[in-house]
Order: C-alpha cells, then structure tokens, then sequence
C-alpha cells in the first residue's frame, strides 16, 4: 500500500478546476482585469478610508466656507481647520467625503439589491425549470406580468405610501431585478435535466430538492455569475434615478445619484460638485461592466467565439 | 438576456473605430443646435408678441376655488380670474383699486362699512356681480362644512367666527347684509380701519352661485366647478386649461366690466418647484418672471449689466412649526433649545443669500411703526441650558423627530443647515429630513403629522393682526396645536381698540408671549428674490407682492430702446 500511493501520482498529470481555467482566461482580458482591480479599490475605499481618522464627517456644515476649490484650506468661523480634497458645497461640506460616504449607499444597495434578485431568481428559476409542465408555465406567466408592470410607478407608489426608507430602496429593487435571472436560470436548468448526471440522481432516489440544489444550481453558476456583475451595475443606476427623482435616500445623507443631482442643480456655479461624482459613478459602472464581459469570456469560452 | 451585449469588448476596437465617427456627431449637432438658437425666436418673444405673460409660479395649486386654497401660488392665479370688492394697486400697497365696488364708506368708528357695486360688473357668463353674490360667498366659506382652510381671514364680520364654529346656526345673523343687488353692508366684530385692505385677500373673492352648485352643493370642496369650462369667474381673465404639473393658461374674459383696459391678453402659470430648473427655464426664454431664484446663482445676475434680478422687501416671516401636541416638541423648554441653538446670521449671509434679515421676533419690521419685540437671539449656552430643563442630559438622549419640508432644493439646504447646528450645539444626533410635495405637505401640516415643519407666512395686508391672528386657539392656519389663553385674550383686547399705537403695543406684548413660548422658531424674514424679463412693464416692487396683472404689460425690450 505505502508503495503504491507513493507511485500513482507521479504518472497522473494533474486536472485544473473549472475556477482555475476561467481565472487564467481572465486574467488574459487586460480590460477585465483592470476593471476588477478598479473596482475593489474603489469598494475599499468607500467602505474602510471613512474609518481613518481626520476624514472630516461628511454631514458636518461650513455654510461660510461654502463653494471652496479643491485642495484648499481655510480657518472656518468657528475657528476649526478645514481642509479640502476635493472642495466644498454650498453648505461647505466635504466632497471628497460626501463621495466616500455616498458610494457606500450606492455600493451597498448595488450589492444588497442584486443579493436579494439572485436569492430569489435562482431558486424561483430552478424550481421552475426543473419541475415544468404546468407548474412552469404558471410560474413564467407570473414572470411575465411582473415584467409588465412600470417599474418606476411601483416605487413611487410604495416610497409615498411607506415614507422613503432606504431598506424600501434595496427590497423594490432587488423584487423587481429577479426576473430575468430567474428565466436565465430556467433556461439552464431546462437544458441540464435531460442530462445523463440527473437522471443519475434521479435513480438514486434522491428528493428534488436535492437535486435541485447539489446538482442543478452549482452547474448554473456560469450565467448566475455574470449576470449578476451585469446586475449590480443596474441596480446602481436604479437607486441613482432614484435619488435624482429625490425618492432615494433621504437629506442631509447622499448618495452618488443623491450627489449627481444636487450637481447638476449647482453645475452653473459648482461644477466640481456635478463632475466629481459622475466621473467615480460612471467608472465604476464602466468597470463592472467590462468585468461582466469578460467573465463571460471566461466562463463560457464557447460563446466567446462565435 | 436584455443587458448583456452579444459581443465581447475587444480592446482597441472601441477607442478606434468609434472615437471619430462620435466626434463628427458632437460637431455636426453642435453646429446646429448653435444655428437653431441664434434664428429662431423663444417662447418669450412669441409670447411677448402675443401679449401672453408667462409666469413661474411655484408648487402645482391645491385648487382654484378661493374658499379652499391658502397659498400664495394658488392665490395668483386665483387673483388673475377673480375680482373682490377692493383690489390692489399696481404701485402701493397702502392704495386701494376701485374693484366690484365703485366706492365705499364706513362709519365714525370703522365697524360698519358699506360697499356701493357697479352695475356693469359681470360674470365671464354675462350674469350681472352683485351683492348677493358676495354675501353667498362669504356664507360658503365661513360654512362649518366647507371646513375652508382660511375661513378665520372672515372673522372681522359680525359672528363671523361663531357661524363658523357652529355656535350659531342662522347665518343672517353675520354682519354682511345685501341692501340690495348693488348696496352691501358689512358689520364688524371690532373696529377695522384697515379694513378695505383687508376685503382685497382671495377669501374675500365673489363665487357665482349657478355654478356651484350646478356641480354639488354649497359646501361642497373639490368639485367640477373649479374646472376649465366649466368655472364661471368675475376678473379681468378666464380659466382656460389646467394641465397638473405643466401649465394653467387664463385668457382674457370678455364679459370684464373694465375690460378695455386689460392689457395682457392671458396669462400661462407655470408650476416649476424647482427653483434651479426654473431659472434653467428663464434663461432659456421659457417664461417672462420666476417665482424664486436658486440661492447660488444670485451674486452671479447681480453682476450682470441690466440685471433681470429683483429683490425687494417683502412682507413675510420663514418659520418652523412644531407640533405641541406630540414629543419631543411638547416640550416648551426644548423648542426653546432649538429656538436659541439656531445661528440665523448664518442662514441668511450663507444659504439664502438674498439679502433677507435674521427673524428674531415672529412680525416682520415693515408693518407700519409697529415694533416688534425680539425675544429670542443666537445663544448656545442658554439653548444647552434650556435642554437640560427639557429633561435631556445631552442631546443623544433626545429621541428621533423629524423636520418635513415641501420639495425644494432652498428648503433642503435651509433644513440640513439647522440640523447640523442642532447637532454641533446640542448635540441632537436624530434629526431626519423629510421632504414631501407641496400638496401632501399641506395636508400633512393640517393634520399635525409632524413634529417640526419648514413654514412661511406671507402677510395678507399691512398689520401686524395678519401675522399675529393665526396663532390664536384653534385658527385654521394655527397648525401647531398651540393654544395659550393669555395670547388669546391679548388679541381679544387688541381688536377692539381703534387707536393704533395702544392697538399696536397690546398686540407687541401677545407675540412676546408666543415668542417665549416658541410653538414657532422664527427664522428670517423674507425678500422677494425673482427674475423678470425686461419685456414686462409696469411691474412694480409690491411689499406683499400681489401685482393686479390687468396693468402689466409687455413691450419688446429691443423694440422700445429704437
């Protein structure tokens, strides 16, 4: 026994992983790559620079340093030190601060949001393919009607009828952003269960459930990987119409839509207030978009050369 | 799968093959948005042509019937297609216009006054306005039922507000009678001099009773009536269309007793609650005046050569309310802390920037020698020592509340502004800002579903009564549950004296009581800031800035200049 197992692995060339593959793929997409790298930076970031200290709060008003240029400094009536990076607004607060804490909401409901929609489409999907007949015919028509209903009204309507909180914000998007997920999964699902490795577990008596969740799920994950980084930066561009409509979150808290618009009403005086956040709002959706693309690429090297 | 793109992104591909075609589309749409601009005439021109002025006017109008409405956007375009009694003067606020009424006359002690109609005053119909006429709509609006949002502006009439709170049922007995179809006689509670600036205010504006009540009864609110079509009205236009959230267009009303010298042909009213959008919209030729100007963009017109920016003293306080009647701001001494922790110089020099005065007192100064009394002042080691006496050992400990403002990027900046001096004085941590649109707003602040809420008060005429009256217990425009007995009697008392400066001094020592007392943290008194187009004439600086439109009128400015 010892001689044997000593031996065996020296003649078997050892497999990669499906993961592995798609990661060497990718990482040949310079264009993905610096997207990904974009975006972690920026996610740490919003979410750890906050923490160190002399980050001035970004809700904390200077009304007479209003309107400074970046990188300036000044002593405020109070006699506290300001300094700016990126200037001030009209109440002299700090953009580059504002930009930090607003990018936490956007980034938050972006990921939230499409938590919730993939949650939900997956199983909602899979249960669907899986099962068909008359089951799946309903559950699609229910899709269907979903998809029918204007989206905007809806939250309009729910954001005045339960006051304009931000977990209403992450639920109305993330309720609506399932259903295409949920008929790409579908469709997947559809095509695997006439499979050999099914009907394997079929015979082995296991439940649906199961099969549902050890053997059809993980083969999906392909198509659920990218069109979630194809969600997230939808879900972003919701909540920021959102707030530019002024249903999103709520004053003195912004976010990058929040943000956008309160520039766009000052662009003719402050522009830095306009342009600042767009460029970080528009990159970042740039980059998770290349991303997405390229872990398409990655994950299903099939498609890519058509 | 709708968002994802068929194609991959292939490096270079993009900055390559795409770049110059974009760039010669930016050029090409450039060049013709450039030569489009330069030719064609804007709105205002052609509207300047046709006589149309085109007017910004606030939030969209709760309704168009003077018996409902209280705001001051509502009541512009109520003042364009009605006509009361008196009206205003293009020039002087302290001046009367002859309206409905050719001449009036009151007694020795101004408690009897008696309106002489003219008998070629018509309805946009034909009908004749007569005295009757008022009398029904004096009846409507101090009905309980109609439960009118302003009905205490008619409390000057004999029983007015006993009619109106149901302690009397026979409304004959209010002091407004019809002598006959040309003759009304007005009985006063107390002793009114003022009392023809009074009658100029929308409540006072005739209905025509046919129409009301061809779409429901008298009482009735909301109703058909006050629909293009089918509102029948006395003044110098017509309502011709009201689209929500676009336009109202009044036309001239041809039946308009004085009609040969109305001299614009209509007027399009133009709800834009935006101020920044607004002044995007003047700029660009869309309307002839703005209802406001962003605070931004002020220094920036002042510098201009043939400013189209105004801004003149107008008659109006910038307040919030609180609700009394619900914590956190049950507490006196914790509105006190609020009150004092608010650095109004600020507010002013910074975030309003029109040239407005810090509110110390509740009446504004410009109402004729009365001097009001400034009780309260910027004072963060009285407005923490007033916390305390709230019970709150800091202000972490205060519990959540919240301000609600009615959606406006001036409000907002206003609000956050306080916040944060609540928080850096206090150290209130919980406050939230809520902003709700102008209609809900309203709502929300008549049922005292709030606990502190952005406010303004407009006088309605040169008094101080105007300013000081609502805050008696239980006016419709009160709205903060607030109710002192003291306060009430004060006004009682001041009401019935005719001799100003006593009247004025009683009235002085009730606002120290409601200053003292803060159901209202007074905050700046107003200026008008607005935007007007060089094409408008006969505009004047108004101190309550109601301008009677049938004077205005509209030049080309180059044209005159030849």
């Amino acid at each position: 026994m010892p001689a044997d197992s000593q031996t065996a692995p020296a003649t078997i060339e050892k497999g990669t992983s499906l993961g592995r593959d798609a990661w060497f793929r990718l990482r040949k997409n310079h264009l993905a790559m610096a997207s990904l790298w974009f975006f972690v930076v920026v996610v740490l970031l919003c979410f750890f620079l906050p923490l160190v200290p002399g980050i001035p709060d970004p809700n904390v008003t200077h009304p007479d340093l209003q309107s400074m240029a970046a990188f300036s400094k000044a002593t405020s009536m109070e006699g506290q030190e300001v300094s700016y990076l990126l200037g001030s607004d009209h109440l002299g607060r700090d953009i580059f601060s504002r930009m930090l804490y607003g990018g936490r909401i956007s980034l938050a409901v972006g990921f939230l949001a499409t938590f919730v929609s993939l949650t939900i489409g997956v199983i909602y999907g899979a249960v669907s393919g899986f099962i068909g007949g008359r089951l799946d015919s309903v559950m699609m028509r229910i899709v269907d009607i979903l998809y029918a209903l204007p989206f905007m009204i809806i939250v309009i309507i729910l954001t005045t009828y339960f006051g304009n909180q931000l977990w209403l914000l992450f639920v109305c998007i993330g309720a609506v952003e399932w259903l295409t997920m949920s008929r790409i999964v579908r469709g997947q699902v559809r095509s695997l269960k006439g499979q050999e490795f099914i009907e394997a577990a079929r015979s082995l008596g296991l439940t649906n459930w199961r099969i549902i969740f050890r053997h059809l799920i993980p083969n999906t994950v392909g198509p659920v990987i990218i069109y979630t980084t194809l969600t997230v930066p939808a879900v972003m561009r919701l909540e920021a119409i959102l707030s530019f409509l002024g249903l999103g979150v709520q004053p003195p808290d912004a976010s990058w839509g929040s943000l956008i618009k309160e520039g766009a009403d000052r662009m003719a005086s402050d522009p830095g207030l306009l342009v600042y956040p767009a460029i970080i709002f528009g990159m970042t959706l740039f980059s998770l978009n290349f991303l997405g693309d390229g872990l398409r690429d990655a994950l299903d090297p099939k498609s890519s050369k058509d | 799968m709708p968002r994802s793109p068929r194609h991959p992104t292939r490096q270079g591909q993009l900055t390559t093959m795409t770049l110059p075609g974009l760039r010669g589309w930016v050029i090409a749409a450039l060049v013709v948005a450039g030569l489009t601009s330069c030719r064609r005439e804007s709105k205002v021109d052609v509207a300047t042509r046709e006589k149309i002025l085109l007017l910004g006017n606030g939030g969209e109008p709760k309704a168009l019937d003077p018996h409902i409405v209280s705001s001051v956007g509502d009541s512009n375009i109520l003042r364009a297609t009605f006509e009361g009694l008196v009206t205003y003067h293009p020039e002087n606020d302290m001046l009367h216009e002859p309206g409905v009424a050719e001449r009036w006359e009151a007694n020795a002690d101004f408690s009897e006054w008696r309106f002489f109609l003219r008998k070629n005053a018509k309805w946009s119909n034909g009908d004749p306005v007569t005295a009757h006429d008022f009398v029904y709509s004096f009846n409507r609006i101090l009905h309980p039922k109609m439960a009118g949002p302003y009905a205490s502006m008619l409390y000057f009439l004999k029983n007015g507000e006993a009619f109106n709170k149901g302690k009397i049922e026979d409304f004959s007995l209010v002091g407004v009678k019809a002598i006959n179809d040309f003759e009304l006689l007005c009985t006063l509670e107390s002793p009114a001099p003022y009392f023809p600036d009074v009658v100029k205010h929308t409540t006072w504006l005739p209905v025509h009773k046919a129409t009301i009540e061809k779409f429901g009864a008298m009482t009735d609110s909301y109703t058909e009536w006050q629909k293009p079509g089918n509102q029948v009205s006395n003044g110098a236009f017509m309502l011709t269309e009201w689209r929500i959230n676009d336009q109202i267009k009044v036309r001239r009303n041809p039946h308009y007793w004085d009609a040969a010298n109305v001299k614009p042909n209509g007027i399009n009213f133009y709800p834009i609650d935006n101020n920044f959008t607004e002044e995007k919209a003047f700029r660009n030729g869309l309307i002839h005046y703005t209802y406001t100007t962003p605070e931004n963009l002020i220094e920036g017109y002042r510098n201009q050569e043939n400013t189209p920016l105004r801004i003149e003293t107008y008659n109006g306080s910038y307040f919030f309310r609180c609700n009394v009647t619900r914590p956190p701001t049950d507490n006196a001494d914790f509105r006190r802390a609020l009150a004092y922790a608010v650095n109004r110089e600020i507010i002013v020099k910074y975030v309003t920037r029109g040239g407005q005065q810090p509110a110390y007192g509740f009446t504004p100064p410009s109402e004729g020698g009365y001097d009001p009394p400034n009780v309260i002042s910027y004072d963060p080691d009285k407005a923490r020592e007033y916390l305390k006496k709230a019970g709150y050992a800091s202000g972490a400990e205060v519990p959540e509340f919240s301000i609600i403002i009615n959606t406006s990027e001036a409000h907002k900046s206003i609000a956050v502004a306080i916040q944060d001096m609540w928080k850096k004085t206090l150290g209130i941590e919980k406050v939230k800002i809520e902003n709700q649109e102008w209609k809900v707003f309203q709502q929300t602040v008549l049922d005292l579903k709030y606990d502190a809420s952005r406010a303004g008060w407009i006088g309605d005429y040169v008094d101080p009564n105007t300013f000081l009256s609502m805050w008696t217990t239980g006016d419709s425009n009160n709205n903060t549950g607030w109710s002192n007995s003291d306060y009430d009697r004060l006004m009682k008392e001041s009401a019935l004296i005719s001799e100003t400066a006593k009247r004025y001094e009683k009235m002085a020592e009730a606002e120290a009581i409601l200053l003292v007392q803060v159901p209202v943290l007074p905050l700046y008194w107003y200026t008008r800031v607005y935007l007007l187009h060089p094409d408008v004439k006969n505009w004047h600086p108004l101190l309550l800035d109601n301008h009677p439109y049938k004077h205005i009128d509209l030049k080309p400015a180059e044209e005159e200049a030849k």
